[in-house]
């Protein structure tokens, strides 16, 4: 177990070099696909290396000439990342704009600074009631298809297409046992160590991903753990689009807490739902972005609830609380946390809210906010 | 030292507070005279008034909200009852005010409106979602959502146009139907835009008094003018209103009145983002003593500067072809649509220097404003600065960074002069 984690945590310690690798290795062409909806699998079907774009770890410095301080980290880590040319290996960038207000600044800053020699910008829509949602998304979708086929020089069938959504599926699933290794013994990994094998889905080639998390899988069932009683299940929620500071996730554990799964961008949410094979994949595709569960509130969703969703991921856990975890200047959730807070104090559940920046906040403030929630738990 | 500047003011700005105040009163006491009551986001009030329905446009209201020095009471209500300060602040003023309303808390009687039959929630903003998801969550409103993606290419506009088109007629119009329990009044609709091109038309004739030079009127008086392009659309008022400004901006002219006394402005500014509602004094009492005049921009320039574009015989196709078709309207969101229209401003308005509102809580007109700065200095030779603030919300604003942006763009634009 030790040597895939550690071939783990050597990627994503860095992801430049690591994609810059495979680009190089492969011949393929990079694309970078912004958080949190951009589909993939297209990309991958066109005979492209799709990869999620990251937080850095660094300090922002020249992205600030062209963001300002008060758009979350994602979006002020990337643009810095960009302008500072760190990005070299990115053949392309996809954009969905719609996702966000903030999605919306990089269109223009990367066509004038950085010229990707491939950039798209999708308009998803909201997962509105009515038939011209779904078709609007199928449209989009076939638009992304086009050019991407232009881009690439590579055809997209459908058999090619429905080749991707297997290796993708069988991703989601991989990650899942991984998930459900965790719930029955969540002592066997930490919490940074479980974003970190989500985090390195996002930047490798899925087929070796697949390999990776087959034999990670096989040392997991094989391990024995000592369950610890007298820690605390808690459930971390939110997350948008990017890393949390392993600090943090840290910080939870060395409290008395520990996590039996998540509802967490870089956790969850990003492998769940697979694409259905059945059918025209295209249409399968949008079946998959129309998918309100596990909600996201860049979705437009409001017939079902998020905290509703929460709980009942606390409750499946045997968990005790809810740690939501908001990034710093993300509207999405800025928005929808008060609605999200009320359902928990009407439903009597213990939730605490820590705000994280991409620069590192005082974990001191953190860690007083955590030590009085897990005293409420009923921990140390 | 140098020359005393003053504002001379406009006698006809005067007659535009009864007539917003009218608007209010009306909405507020609508449910008392049994009519329906609509909110709405985006565009989309229009279909509400087309049905007879009393409606407000949430930005119409943090306007007016703003303007009647409300605004801090009922963000901190909204702040009291759980919303986040770092959330749009037009976002926390319909969530504080609902919850004013529903908690009992006492808040300016003026700033109460009637909760709504139907929330028109048009998405154009992806955070507008979020007004509707909070009322229909917190107040159980029926909400009628309609996506309104902004457009980066334009060339992505003809598709969408057809989405937007298809919701309009598909989702919205029979919702409306349904909720005021008739069929959709497109003869209503058909007036309201007639009246709306009369309007726009004069206004526009209004516009040509800012590229005088010295400018016949300031940004401000335009901004507080705006309800009869906007939310009092259809008004007839809003003609003769126009009209008797447009008299006496001509008799300025005549009589060689400038905006700026003693003898006009010194720099001619362009004002980008939304117009800080609750600020405008603040800001005006920046510009002025430094004979700075703000005379045209974006957000104010959004309610339908081509009026020739409305077409009355077809209202519904003509509502989604002023924002995605030939209006183009939604393009001015995106920042290569900015730099076109400030461009075109910049030459037709003589403007010496940008000044970009970037606000702290919204960033819809925000976005990638350095590097628009950035590309219209290089095109046009026009210096821009940033100013950070927010449209009501006075926690986020600072004086003294206004003022050191402020003297660094007059500095900029002196220098450039020698
Ligand atoms: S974290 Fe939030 S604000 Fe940032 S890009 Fe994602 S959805 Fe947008
Ligand atoms: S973020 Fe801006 S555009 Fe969006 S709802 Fe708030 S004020 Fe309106």
């Amino acid at each position: 177990m030790k040597n895939v984690l550690s071939k783990i945590t050597d990627i994503v310690s860095d992801p430049y070099a690591f994609v810059g690798s495979v680009r190089e290795q492969t011949g393929k062409k990079v694309i970078g696909c912004f958080p949190m909806h951009v589909p993939e699998e297209l990309v991958h079907a066109a005979g492209m290396l799709p990869v999620v774009i990251w937080r850095s770890n660094e300090a922002v410095t020249w992205g600030h000439a062209h963001v300002p301080a008060y758009d979350c980290g994602i979006t002020r880590s990337f643009v810095d990342d960009a302008v500072r040319g760190k990005l070299p290996f990115m053949d392309g960038m996809v954009f969905h704009v719609r996702q966000c207000l903030q999605a919306g600044e990089f269109p223009y800053i990367m066509e004038r600074n950085v010229k990707p020699a491939y950039q798209k910008n999708l308009y998803l829509p909201a997962l509105y009631p009515g038939e011209a949602i779904k078709d609007f998304t199928i449209t989009e979708l076939d638009v992304f298809k086009t050019s991407l086929e232009e881009f690439s020089g590579n055809k997209i069938t459908d058999e090619k297409l429905k080749e991707s959504f297997e290796i993708y599926n069988l991703n989601r699933s991989l990650l899942e046992r991984v998930y459900e290794i965790r719930r029955e013994k969540p002592e066997i990994l930490k919490a940074k160590e479980m974003m970190q094998i989500v985090w390195s889905s996002m930047l490798m080639p899925k087929e070796d991903h697949n390999k990776i998390l087959t034999e990670l899988i096989s040392k997991m069932e094989a391990k024995e753990v000592i369950p610890d009683k007298t820690r605390i299940r808690v459930i971390p929620v939110g997350g948008l689009c990017q890393t949390i500071q392993p600090d943090i996730l840290d910080l939870i554990e060395d409290l008395g807490m520990i996590i039996p799964d998540d509802d967490l961008y870089v956790g969850s949410r990003y492998f769940a739902n697979k694409v259905s094979l059945d059918g025209d994949p295209i249409d399968a595709l949008a079946k998959r972005y129309l998918t309100k569960s596990p909600l996201c509130p860049t979705k437009g969703v409001w017939d079902i609830h998020w905290g509703d969703e929460a709980i009942k991921k606390m409750n499946d856990n045997n968990a005790r609380g809810i740690i939501s975890i908001m990034i710093k200047y993300c509207p999405p959730h800025a928005c929808y946390y008060p609605d999200f807070k009320s359902k928990m104090d009407k439903e009597g559940i213990n939730e605490i809210m820590i705000q994280v920046e991409h620069e590192i906040i005082s974990l001191e403030s953190v860690k007083t906010r955590l030590q009085t929630f897990v005293e409420i738990l009923g921990g140390v | 030292m140098g020359i005393k500047y003053k504002v001379n003011r406009l006698e006809t700005t005067n007659e535009i507070r009864p007539l917003v105040d009218k608007h209010w009163e009306e909405l507020r006491t609508a449910k008392d005279r049994g009519e329906k009551v609509a909110w709405a986001s985006g565009p989309t009030f229009i279909f509400a008034y087309a049905m007879g329905m009393k409606c407000h446009f949430m930005a119409g209201y943090s306007a007016y909200c703003g303007g009647i020095g409300a605004g801090e009471e009922v963000l901190k209500v909204a702040e009291m009852t759980g919303d986040l300060p770092e959330s749009c602040s037009y976002h926390r003023l319909h969530m504080g005010m609902a919850e004013a309303v529903a908690r009992d808390i006492p808040i300016n009687p003026q700033a109460i409106l009637p909760m709504p039959d139907l929330m028109v929630a048009g998405r154009l903003c992806p955070e507008m979602s979020h007004y509707a998801e909070g009322l229909n969550r917190r107040f159980g409103i029926r909400v009628l959502p309609v996506d309104l993606p902004s457009v980066y290419n334009i060339e992505d506009a003809p598709r969408i146009r057809e989405f937007v088109y298809r919701q309009f007629k598909e989702t919205v119009i029979p919702t409306v139907e349904d909720v005021c329990g008739k069929p959709f009044d497109y003869d209503r609709m058909s007036e309201i835009l007639s009246v709306l091109k009369k309007v726009a038309t004069l206004r526009n004739q209004c516009w040509e008094y800012f590229k005088e030079k010295p400018s016949r009127w300031t940004l401000w008086d335009y901004g507080v003018s705006i309800a009869p392009v906007f939310y009092m659309m259809g008004n007839p008022a809003g003609i003769t209103y126009y009209e008797k400004l447009l008299k006496e901006l001509q008799d300025r002219k005549k009589n060689n009145i400038p905006a700026i006394a003693p003898d006009g402005e010194k720099y001619r500014l362009y004002w980008d983002g939304w117009l800080p509602w609750a600020f405008l004094g603040k800001f005006m009492r920046k510009f002025t003593p430094h004979g700075a005049v703000c005379i045209c921009g974006r957000y104010p320039w959004e309610f339908f500067p081509n009026p020739e574009l409305i077409d009355p015989e077809n209202p519904v196709e003509s509502w989604a072809d002023l924002y995605y078709g030939n209006g183009q309207l939604i393009h001015h969101f995106s920042p290569r649509g900015t730099v076109d229209l400030i461009g075109n401003l910049i030459e037709d308005y003589s403007i010496d220097g940008l000044l970009m509102f970037s606000s702290k809580t919204c960033r819809i007109m925000n976005l990638s404003q350095p590097d628009i700065i950035d590309t219209l200095d290089k095109k046009y030779g026009v210096p821009g600065v940033i100013v950070e603030g927010d449209m009501i919300d006075p926690a986020m604003i600072s004086d003294s960074q206004i003022e050191t942006r402020l003297e660094a763009l007059y500095e900029m634009i002196d220098s450039r002069r020698k």
